[in-house]
């Protein structure tokens, strides 16, 4: 780094630097001008985000067609043509939360939205946020049920990666407070969990840091939590 | 979204109506993205013209007198920020929110709540050394993810 990006710099984080010319000091006042502005770091409610996902979901259920009647029978279950979408966001690492968790949602939402047609099966989505032990993570997840249970697709960034005897641990909860076991894994930027418990009914999501001791309880240290939003 | 709408908004409750309509107009134009294209810019424009919208709305609602108007009421200045200056403001929120927490944090006080190194550090019970040198990591962080916006 030259010695101006060192002085530029200096004058950035408020020290007195006189070797500056006007034009580089206008720049970085401007610079400075945007660190001011509140927008830069206003927080929505923390309701927002499920009011976000709440609204899609209502959007998905008036374009789903009308429902065929209880005396007739099932269409065959035809073969699910589902893109991965591919996250090309720059910069995922968002700590402030407001865009990531949104823009999370909106990943959901086109993954929904490019699956194929009715009649599809009964699918839920949700974001995932960071707990105070991960304030990082974030990302989303689908949950589709198929012949074999409920598949869990999710993809979250902002957690280390697990290894020596650690890992990370799925669950699902209940209303009653039930915790259902959905998988383990080391890495959460994309995996594949199963859940024998229908999601209808356990919609409550964690991700636990657990070791390898033995202990199959959950050990109450949460990373990951999200809420499952029907969306089929 | 959030801080592209509160930039044109300058109201939490506008700003969370606007993010919420800007999610759910990006959901029903989600067949029409190329998904070879980054997402945030998208959002971001669909973001700014919602806000603009609502923008609109207001000011056309507005019947108080001038004088009992707060200065930033929407409806009391005449046009929202420019599109350069919003999208500026959602790429200096996307490279802040990079900054490790307690670097964060720095950056937050001294800019926005305008607090002097010797001041943050006895806010936060740290050293002024401390906070000269996560200042100036931060900043040098930041002067790396937005030199391009003085290009």
């Amino acid at each position: 780094m030259s010695t101006n990006d060192n002085e530029r710099i200096s004058y950035l984080s408020g020290e007195a630097v006189d070797s500056l010319t006007a034009q580089e000091r206008a720049e970085l006042d401007e610079l400075r001008t945007l660190l001011q502005t509140p927008a830069t770091w206003e927080e929505p409610d923390a309701a927002l985000e499920d009011r976000i996902v709440s609204a899609i979901a209502d959007e998905a259920r008036r374009e789903r067609p009308v429902e065929s009647s209880a005396a007739e029978a099932p269409p065959e279950p035809q073969a699910r043509h589902r893109r991965r979408f591919q996250w090309r966001f720059p910069r995922p690492a968002l700590v402030l939360g407001g865009f990531a968790t949104a823009a999370a949602a909106i990943v959901v939402a086109i993954v929904i939205a490019t699956s194929s047609s009715s009649p599809a099966p009964l699918q839920f989505a949700m974001v995932v946020n960071g707990t105070p032990l991960a304030p990082g993570a974030h990302g989303s997840a689908t949950l589709t049920k198929m012949d074999s249970g409920w598949e869990i697709q999710l993809s979250a960034t902002g957690l280390p990666h697990l290894a020596n005897g650690r890992y990370y641990q799925a669950w699902l909860k209940n209303g009653a407070g039930i915790l259902v076991p959905v998988g383990t894994f080391n890495d959460a930027e994309h995996v594949i969990l199963w859940s024998g418990a229908p999601v209808t009914q356990f919609r409550s999501f964690s991700v636990t840091e657990q070791l390898a001791n033995g202990n199959p309880v959950s050990s109450g240290r949460r990373v990951l939590v999200g809420i499952a939003h029907p969306v089929h | 979204m959030y801080a592209v709408a509160f930039k044109v908004l300058g109201n939490r409750g506008l700003a969370e109506e606007a993010t919420q309509q800007t999610f759910v107009k990006a959901w029903r134009a989600a067949r029409s993205f190329d998904e070879q294209r980054d997402l945030g810019p998208w959002l971001a424009a669909i973001a700014r013209r919602v806000a603009i919208d609502v923008y609109r709305r207001e000011a056309i609602r507005a019947t108080d007198p001038l004088e009992s108007v707060a200065p930033g009421d929407p409806a009391l200045v005449s046009t929202p920020p420019a599109a350069e200056t919003i999208y500026d403001v959602w790429e200096v929120r996307e490279a802040v929110a990079e900054l490790p927490p307690e670097e964060q944090e720095v950056v937050r006080l001294q800019h926005l709540d305008g607090f002097t190194h010797a001041q943050i550090a006895e806010r936060l019970g740290i050293a002024v050394g401390t906070v000269k040198s996560r200042s100036f990591r931060a900043h040098k962080r930041l002067a790396a993810m937005l030199g391009h916006l003085r290009e």
